[in-house]
């Protein structure tokens, strides 16, 4: 499903070059459910953008569904995040003032998807993260784990390759926290591939596998099982 | 942009507008304004030009006055022809009828002299006017009560009079039926055959009319015209005619060209040429200024959308990471800044509408909506909202995902 080979992300930062990531290599089959994690400065959150399609690489290959995306265009790569990947976010993203149906569908509408089958398909995947009924409530008005369901649910809803969970229980108590990562890992039984960025090792044990970044480098590629941070 | 996404678009707008209603209301007003304004000084222009119309139309349409004497400042505004030295003969006259009816439909001699009328006993000064019988027909002024003298009349020097509606007013004090009364014009007794109209015009309302014959017979005592009025056949030809009756009299004359002219032709077109000239500026005047403040509605409308478009950073990444390509943020921005100038230029139109219904119905000022003006005026709200509702959706479309994601 991606294959990451020698990939680069320099930074030029006056006479000095900043190797955010600095020739990574590593592969994600489908339906795994791969931990990222790593301190801030490692260079986590530059493979994210990189993997989300919001950045560019430097140098090296990045094939996601098959597909070249080291070097597109601004609208290609929006193109590619519309139709495969879905973001979760720590801090949600979700639009203020439309309700939870109409954040599920707005990844549909820059997909072009008529009006009538995105409502359709925005209701099956609130039922699937367990917001029926919230349908017609907008951001305020739900908790902030619903809120993490809602924007769970809108990362599936384009049917995307894989889902890239940006710190998704970083603004959450460990309860909720802990429902999500249930919620996660049920998603992940049903065949959905999942990436999950994460600076906190406890979070990042309960994937199934974790790579960890260290100064732009992958210090350790490991089951979750046998991982040590 | 898909066809979907229009309709997303709108109604994302008309959300997030009515989100900020009060801004959104401020933020449309400029345009309001501006295309009020345009609409309601064009309105006035427009106004301006149909009361010089109308007004030149009342001394008589397709007007061609043919004056004795030198050339002079040609106005067509009815100077008196009591000083004029006249110098139009009756073959003059005759000639410029025998034209042809392609070129002068009718035409009517006219002199006049200053004089006094007496009823009973009341005196007033009067201009006397000797015509002919075509003269209400060209210059567009009737008899009220009575009529007008018949051709059996003019010929026969019978002395008749149609008097105007002021002379009307101070001998007879306005009211009954003076057709049939006897008055004193210079001491000559002359039977009222009929009151004109009032023309507002008080050469026109203190004149007494009197068949040309008599006129010259009683008053002048000679044989000469002071004046020719001349309508032609059609407002298309009017230049032509004025060449042909230029050319006749010369020749009749034995004048070699105008400059030694002893008469000179004065044109409605040339008035009405000036006037028009003179509204039309008036109203580009009046439409640069309305214009302006259009202009600087829009520029309301960027300085709203850039605040907007700032304040919107974290959704605008949010909406590039679902998947939205730069057009798809330009046309989410530029629909509701269209949708706001629309919307300020729809009220515009009606508070132009109303403007102009003010403007005549307690103003006083002839005000008129041209269609033309609100298709122009509409028509520039919407490219403003195009024009400055482009760049901020552009600075939008510009963000990178990674950095308006972070924003806070």
């Amino acid at each position: 499903m991606i294959g990451v080979t020698n990939l680069s992300r320099h930074y030029r930062m006056g006479p000095t070059t900043v190797k955010a990531l600095d020739s990574v290599t590593f592969g994600i089959q489908s339906g795994e459910f791969v931990s990222i994690v790593g301190p801030s400065g490692s260079g986590k959150t530059t493979l994210m953008n990189i993997l989300g399609c919001l950045d560019s690489p430097t140098g090296g290959s990045y094939i996601l569904a098959g597909e070249e995306t080291a070097s597109l265009t601004s609208d290609k790569r929006a193109e590619i995040r519309g139709r495969r990947i879905g973001f979760v976010f720590q801090n949600f993203n979700l639009l203020p003032r439309e309700n939870s149906l109409e954040n599920v569908e707005l990844p549909m509408i820059y997909q072009g998807i008529p009006s009538r089958v995105r409502k359709e398909r925005a209701r099956d995947m609130l039922r699937k993260v367990g917001l029926e009924g919230r349908e017609r409530h907008v951001p305020s008005e739900l908790s902030g784990g619903q809120r993490q369901r809602v924007a769970i649910a809108r990362a599936l809803a384009g049917d995307p390759a894989i889902i890239l969970a940006d710190e998704p229980t970083g603004a959450l108590d460990t309860r909720t926290g802990g429902e999500i990562m249930e919620l996660f890992h049920s998603l992940n039984r049903d065949g959905t591939t999942l990436i999950l960025v994460t600076h906190d090792p406890l979070i990042a044990r309960r994937a199934r596998r974790v790579i960890q970044i260290q100064d732009g480098k992958i210090l350790a590629d490991v089951p979750s099982g046998e991982w040590t941070p | 942009m898909k066809g979907g996404a229009f309709f997303e678009n709108i109604r994302m707008s008309l959300r997030s507008i009515a989100a900020n209603a009060v801004r959104s209301f401020l933020t449309a007003l400029g345009v309001m304004i501006g295309t009020g304004a345009v609409i309601a000084m064009l309105a006035l222009g427009a106004g301006a030009q149909k009361s010089v119309e109308a007004s030149l139309q009342s001394l008589g349409s397709n007007l061609l006055l043919v004056y004795s004497g030198q050339p002079r400042g040609g106005s067509l505004v009815r100077r008196s022809t009591t000083n004029i030295v006249p110098t139009l003969s009756a073959e003059d006259l005759e000639a410029v009828r025998n034209l042809g009816p392609h070129l002068v439909e009718l035409a009517a001699p006219e002199s006049s002299s200053g004089g006094q009328a007496k009823f009973a006993a009341v005196n007033m000064p009067v201009t006397i006017v000797g015509t002919g019988i075509r003269y209400p027909e060209i210059r567009n002024v009737h008899p009220i009560l009575g009529s007008f003298f018949t051709e059996q009349e003019a010929d026969s020097r019978k002395t008749s009079v149609v008097i105007g509606h002021q002379v009307y007013q101070e001998l007879f004090g306005g009211a009954g039926d003076p057709v049939g009364q006897k008055i004193r014009l210079n001491g000559l007794g002359y039977r009222v055959a009929g009151v004109m109209e009032p023309k507002g015009s008080s050469v026109t309302d203190s004149s007494v009319f009197i068949p040309i014959s008599t006129f010259q017979r009683y008053v002048s005592g000679n044989p000469k015209y002071a004046l020719i009025n001349v309508r032609a056949a059609s407002a298309g030809i009017m230049r032509q005619a004025q060449g042909a009756i230029e050319k006749e009299i010369l020749r009749l004359h034995r004048l070699p060209n105008l400059d030694a002219a002893d008469f000179y032709v004065a044109n409605q077109l040339d008035l009405l040429d000036t006037l028009q000239g003179v509204a039309g500026t008036f109203t580009l005047l009046l439409g640069g200024i309305a214009a302006i403040s259009l202009l600087v509605g829009g520029i309301g409308i960027m300085n709203i959308m850039l605040v907007s478009v700032t304040e919107r950073t974290r959704e605008i990444g949010v909406r590039m990471a679902l998947g939205a390509k730069s057009g798809d943020i330009i046309a989410q921005f530029m629909t509701e800044a269209i949708i706001l100038s629309v919307a300020g230029g729809l009220i515009g139109i009606a508070l132009g509408f109303g403007a102009s219904w003010a403007f005549s119905r307690f103003g006083g000022l002839a005000s008129q909506v041209t269609p033309l003006s609100v298709a122009l005026s509409f028509g520039f709200s919407v490219l403003i909202g195009l024009f400055f509702g482009g760049y901020p959706a552009y600075i939008a479309s510009r963000m990178d995902p990674i950095q308006a994601l972070r924003y806070e």
